[in-house]
């Protein structure tokens, strides 16, 4: 059978947003690929160094819809970590229990995406009204369901009042159990185990050569979760399962991110029933002093990391910022080998893509 | 002759089978929205999806045959309205012969040739990805099909729809006798009418269109009419073989338990739709070969030891 | 038993579907009901603003702008087609005159053309 070269191109059902990738097929099987980014680049690095610290933080939540919150908290820690400020224990929880809030809602988005794929539209619609709870957890929070402008520099925007404490416990009451019933159907559904066990498994040493984080690496086994491992307060008072998979095909990943959607809302429980009481922010000066940091966290997608160096002005010198799916995307070409043209979808989803974030 | 050109063009001919195949894309598709908690199109939808197509322009790329795709689907639709004409709606047919089943069958199979071909003669990528599958496809639905929709026949004794539909009312409906073999047809349907579960060669994640990403404009509408009229002639051949309950005296009780029962078949197919996951195509050919050509077989040779 | 469970799920869910409200509405026929707290449409309350402009210091997207003539002069202009709704005006506001309504700002064909006078001082007032 002869070689032929298909686009995915930037243009396709199966993205979200813009990729190029040409995938080299022979009848059914696939023998490669080659990928090209840089389709949603905005220059975020640049931009973030002609403005001001507080016109920063909401440039940094433009850079993934999905992940938002994350983006920004890390951002706030590090100007902090310059700043020498500390965040109030409540602006602290605040901020923890939005990330977990962002972390379900991810994890539910990504689930129906693959479902889609799979052919199972009804399971995508159902993921879709779960995940519906959490968002509107986030509107009567923070007034946005994706941007919540939740963070500024020395703790957070709002406060919960004791009505939005309640609306809060009820709707992760609802959601818990709206999440079994979606792992349920996961783990007991023939057909979605028939198209993703077996396909594309990666070792753990190409997970280590390739740099990979986040789910895709838990699924392999390997056992790596920043919110255990470098945590930034209150997570240091949290007790977080983390949760691996030997197999590391693609099986395994769907069932790492909908066990950790349970965890999550364990945690978000938590959070709530141990808020300390008092202020949520402090008054941050505008003018950073000269210095360089590093501060990570774990985004659903795996580990975000930004470096920033400031030279005593109110505009920061240099933003860098790592993204998790720049380092997942690096693996795709390997996984592309040996697999049908019909997994493509599948494989493309274990991914958990979010090229806005990699293009930045 | 106006008789003739009546039962052509009106009814059961073309005008019929049309306004039948928009009430079940509505239905289908209001159907699969309620089972996803959304609202769902209003009952104007399919009309208006018709009208907006064929104001549209028509591109095609570069070295397709242009010519060749707007003739593919017109033969595909006569075909398939042709098909309906034999089939009796509710114990009403003006055309029928011995032998018409097999002219059904073979009527029915053109749109998926047409449907290949178009694949090949719009010379894109996808298309012709799509197109292959398709073919690979008919080739794991079709004989399964044919084996189960012989049962009827052998059973009533006859190759005419009409007599096995009027048949059953002596006998009985053929769905409590053949109940294997009305789920091996609904299968087969749902291949031929490559619905989810077995859109494969449509199936918008991996060839974004299949045959018909490069069609736009009044051929694409044609070719939705087509897919429409084939499910619409395809539920009335099933509801005929199997469900035979429609063949009572009374017109206005015939004419209302052949509704009820073509609904009843929109709910089994919208259901399938919505439950299942689509199959890859390996998974199909051997679920084709494996499981539905021996439970096919099985069936026919009950049916025949049953009459012997 | 276990074939059973399997369907069980995913059809309870579809029944559970068909019983239930959907959950989108058929906007603009039907209503929409937005949080309080909706970060909506730019307000002013015009007493209360004095032309201090940290607002439009704050406002990452340029949608705020300050003619300032004098002292007792000035013109406040919001631009609905710029702005991101980040509220990061009304946190810098330090009189507490700019926020957000729950209202959404309206389609129009032309939206570089929105301008929104938000306050105008002219001398001798106020």
């Amino acid at each position: 059978m002869d070689k032929i070269s298909i686009p995915i191109g930037p243009h396709h059902p199966l993205l979200k947003e813009p990729l190029s990738m040409r995938i080299d097929i022979a009848g059914e099987r696939v023998l490669g690929g080659t990928l090209r980014l840089g389709y949603v680049h905005r220059g975020i690095e640049k931009m973030a160094t002609q403005r001001t610290y507080v016109q920063d933080v909401h440039l940094i939540e433009r850079i993934c819809g999905i992940c938002s919150h994350v983006h920004t908290t890390t951002f706030c820690l590090a100007v902090e970590k310059l700043l020498g400020i500390e965040v109030p224990p409540r602006g602290q929880y605040i901020r923890a229990m939005m990330c977990e809030l962002e972390r379900v809602h991810s994890h539910l988005l990504w689930l129906g995406i693959l479902a889609k794929h799979v052919g199972l539209e009804t399971v995508f619609m159902h993921a879709w009204h779960d995940r519906e709870l959490a968002l509107d957890i986030m509107e009567g929070v923070s007034g946005g369901r994706v941007s919540h402008a939740a963070n500024q520099i020395g703790g957070v925007r709002f406060d919960l009042s004791p009505e939005q404490v309640a609306m809060i416990k009820e709707n992760v009451e609802k959601l818990k159990a709206q999440v079994s019933g979606v792992l349920d159907v996961i783990e007991n559904e023939p057909a979605l185990r028939a198209r993703t066990q077996g396909v594309a498994p990666v070792s753990a040493d190409l997970i280590r050569d390739y740099c990979v984080v986040g789910p895709v690496a838990r699924a392999s086994g390997i056992d790596v979760d920043l919110r255990r491992d470098d945590p930034w307060p209150p997570y240091d008072q949290l007790d977080v399962n983390v949760i691996t998979r030997p197999e590391g095909d693609a099986w395994a990943r769907t069932l790492i991110r909908a066990l950790e959607t349970r965890e999550s809302l364990r945690l978000c429980e938590i959070l709530l029933s141990q808020m300390p009481v008092g202020p949520v922010t402090v008054r941050a000066p505008r003018k950073v002093p000269e210095g360089e940091v590093v501060t990570r966290s774990e985004a659903p997608r795996g580990e975000v990391l930004y470096y920033l160096r400031s030279d005593g002005s109110d505009k920061p010198a240099r933003l860098k910022v790592r993204t998790p799916t720049l380092a997942v995307l690096s693996l795709l070409p390997e996984q592309l080998s040996k697999i049908h043209v019909a997994d493509i979808p599948v494989v493309l989803a274990g991914i958990d893509l979010c090229i806005a974030c990699a293009d930045r | 002759m106006i008789r003739g050109l009546f039962y052509l063009l009106i009814f059961p001919g073309l005008a019929f089978q049309v306004v039948c195949g928009f009430a079940f894309e509505w239905i289908d598709r209001k159907l699969l929205a309620r089972f996803q908690r959304r609202i769902g199109p209003p009952w104007y939808q399919p009309l208006a999806d018709l009208i907006k197509l064929f104001s549209k322009e028509d591109l095609l790329p570069l070295g397709a045959y242009d010519f060749v795709d707007l003739m593919l689907p017109l033969i595909s639709l006569s075909a398939v309205l042709t098909a309906g004409l034999y089939i009796p709606i509710a114990r009403f047919t003006p055309f029928s012969f011995e032998g018409d089943l097999i002219v059904i069958q073979f009527l029915m199979s053109v749109p998926t040739l047409a449907y290949y071909l178009a694949g090949i003669a719009s010379v894109g990528i996808y298309s012709i990805l799509g197109g292959g599958r398709s073919l690979l496809q008919y080739f794991s639905y079709e004989v399964p099909l044919l084996i189960t929709i012989s049962g009827p026949a052998v059973m009533a004794g006859s190759w005419s729809v009409a007599e096995i539909s009027s048949s059953q009312l002596t006998m009985g409906p053929f769905i409590i006798f053949q109940p294997l073999g009305f789920i091996l047809a609904v299968v087969g349907l749902i291949g031929k009418l490559k619905r989810d579960p077995l859109d494969i060669p449509s199936a918008s994640s991996e060839v974004v269109g299949g045959s018909l990403t490069e069609f736009s404009g009044a051929k694409l509408g044609f070719w939705h009419l087509v897919m429409n009229v084939q499910a619409v002639v395809g539920i009335f051949l099933l509801v005929n073989l199997y469900m035979g309950w429609s063949n009572l005296t009374f017109p206005f009780a015939a004419i209302l338990v052949f509704l009820v029962e073509c609904l009843l078949m929109v709910l089994i197919l919208s259901g399938a739709s919505a439950v299942f996951a689509r199959l890859r195509i390996d998974q199909l050919a051997g679920l084709g070969w494996r499981i539905l050509v021996p439970l096919a077989l099985l069936q026919l040779g009950f049916v025949i030891l049953m009459g012997v | 038993m276990k074939t059973m469970r399997k369907r069980h799920s995913l059809l309870n869910a579809i029944i559970d579907a068909v019983i239930s409200k959907p959950d989108t509405v058929a906007y603009p026929f039907g209503e929409l009901e937005l949080p309080e707290g909706y970060r909506g449409a730019i307000v002013i309350d015009p007493e209360k603003c004095t032309g201090c402009g940290l607002c439009v210091r704050d406002c990452p997207a340029g949608a705020l702008k300050l003619e300032k003539k004098s002292r007792d002069e000035f013109k406040l202009i919001h631009y609905p087609a710029r702005c991101a709704y980040c509220s990061q005006c009304e946190n810098s506001c330090v009189k507490g005159a700019i926020g957000h309504s729950n209202a959404l700002v309206g389609a129009t064909a032309h939206p570089r053309e929105l301008v929104v006078v938000l306050k105008e001082m002219k001398e001798g007032e106020g």
